[in-house]
C-alpha cells in the first residue's frame, strides 16, 4: 500500500474505533439491545447485565483505536479490530448499523495485512520456501 | 453532538500528526516535509521547546486533554455529571491556551525564524478550527 494511503485508513479508522467506544459508554444499555438474543442467553451465565460485556467492548475499541492513531503496534491493533468486528457480525448480525461494520472490518483487514511484521507473514515463508519451477 | 465529533476527529488527527512528530525526533530522523522543504529549519530551532519539554510532547498531551474531556462530556457518565460545567469550562481554556501557542509558534515562524513548517501549520491549523467551533457552537449537545 502506498506510505500516504496507509496512513489515511489508519487515521481514519482509529477515529472511528475511539468514537464506538466513546458512544457505547455513553449508552451501554442502548447498544446491547442490538445483541442477538441467543447471545444475551449466552452471556447471561457469565455476567448480570449485557450491558457490562458492552462497556468492555467499548475499552477495547477505545484501546484499539488509540494504538491505531498513534501508528504503535498497529498491526496488533488491527487484529483485535478484525476479530473484534467478526465477533460482533456474528452476534449481531448484519442490520442498518452493523452493515457498515462490513467496511470497518475490511479497513482494519487491510491496515493488519499491510502493518504485520514479515516474520508472521506464513503465507510468504512458504511461497519463499519452495523451488521455483 | 456534532461539535463534540468534530471536535473529537479534529484532535484525533492532531494526536497522530504529533505521534508521528514524536517518533520521528526519538528516533533521530527528520519528518516527511510534506509541502515545503523548511521542516527541519522550523523542528530543530532553540523554539523548539517550552520549558524544556519539546513541543511535539506538549502538542500530543494538548490533543489527548481536548480528546478526554470532550469525551467525558460525551459519555455524561455518573462519575463526571456532577462536574460537567467544570470540564465544558476547562475544555474551552485549554483550547484557548493551545490557540495560544498556536499563535505564538505561527509568529515565531513568520518573523524569527523565517521558515514555514507544514506539521506546525497544519497544529496550528487543527487547533484554531476547534476554536472556532467552540466559538460558535459553544459546545451545545445537540
Amino acid at each position: 500500500m502506498e506510505k500516504a494511503s496507509f496512513h489515511i485508513l489508519r487515521v481514519g479508522t482509529g477515529i472511528t474505533f475511539l468514537w464506538i467506544g466513546i458512544l457505547i459508554l455513553r449508552d451501554p444499555e442502548g447498544w446491547s439491545g442490538m445483541i442477538l438474543w441467543w447471545v444475551r442467553d449466552v452471556l447471561g451465565f457469565f455476567a448480570p447485565s449485557p450491558s457490562g460485556a458492552l462497556v468492555a467492548t467499548a475499552f477495547l475499541d477505545i484501546a484499539v483505536g488509540f494504538f491505531m492513531l498513534i501508528g504503535v503496534f498497529t498491526w496488533i491493533a488491527a487484529l483485535v479490530g478484525v476479530l473484534h468486528l467478526s465477533l460482533v457480525l456474528t452476534v449481531v448480525g448484519i442490520n442498518l448499523i452493523t452493515v457498515r461494520d462490513i467496511g470497518l472490518l475490511a479497513s482494519a483487514l487491510a491496515l493488519l495485512l499491510d502493518s504485520m511484521p514479515d516474520k508472521y507473514r506464513f503465507w510468504t515463508h512458504k511461497a519463499q520456501r519452495s523451488p521455483a519451477i | 453532538m456534532t461539535p463534540h465529533a468534530l471536535l473529537f476527529t479534529i484532535a484525533a488527527i492532531g494526536i497522530s500528526e504529533t505521534s508521528y512528530l514524536i517518533q520521528k525526533r526519538r528516533a533521530g530522523v527528520r519528518p516527511v516535509c510534506v509541502i515545503g522543504e523548511d521542516c527541519a529549519k522550523v523542528l530543530e530551532s532553540k523554539y523548539n521547546s517550552l520549558l524544556g519539554i519539546p513541543n511535539d510532547v506538549l502538542g500530543f498531551l494538548f490533543y489527548a486533554a481536548v480528546i478526554v474531556l470532550n469525551g467525558s462530556l460525551v459519555i455524561d457518565g455518573a462519575l463526571v455529571r456532577p462536574w460537567l460545567q467544570v470540564i465544558e469550562i476547562f475544555l474551552k481554556i485549554v483550547i484557548l491556551g493551545g490557540m495560544g501557542m498556536s499563535l505564538s509558534l505561527f509568529y515565531l515562524q513568520w518573523r524569527v525564524i523565517k521558515a514555514w513548517c507544514f506539521w506546525c501549520l497544519m497544529s496550528a491549523i487543527t487547533t484554531f478550527l476547534m476554536g472556532f467551533i467552540v466559538l460558535i457552537t459553544n459546545l451545545a449537545i445537540f
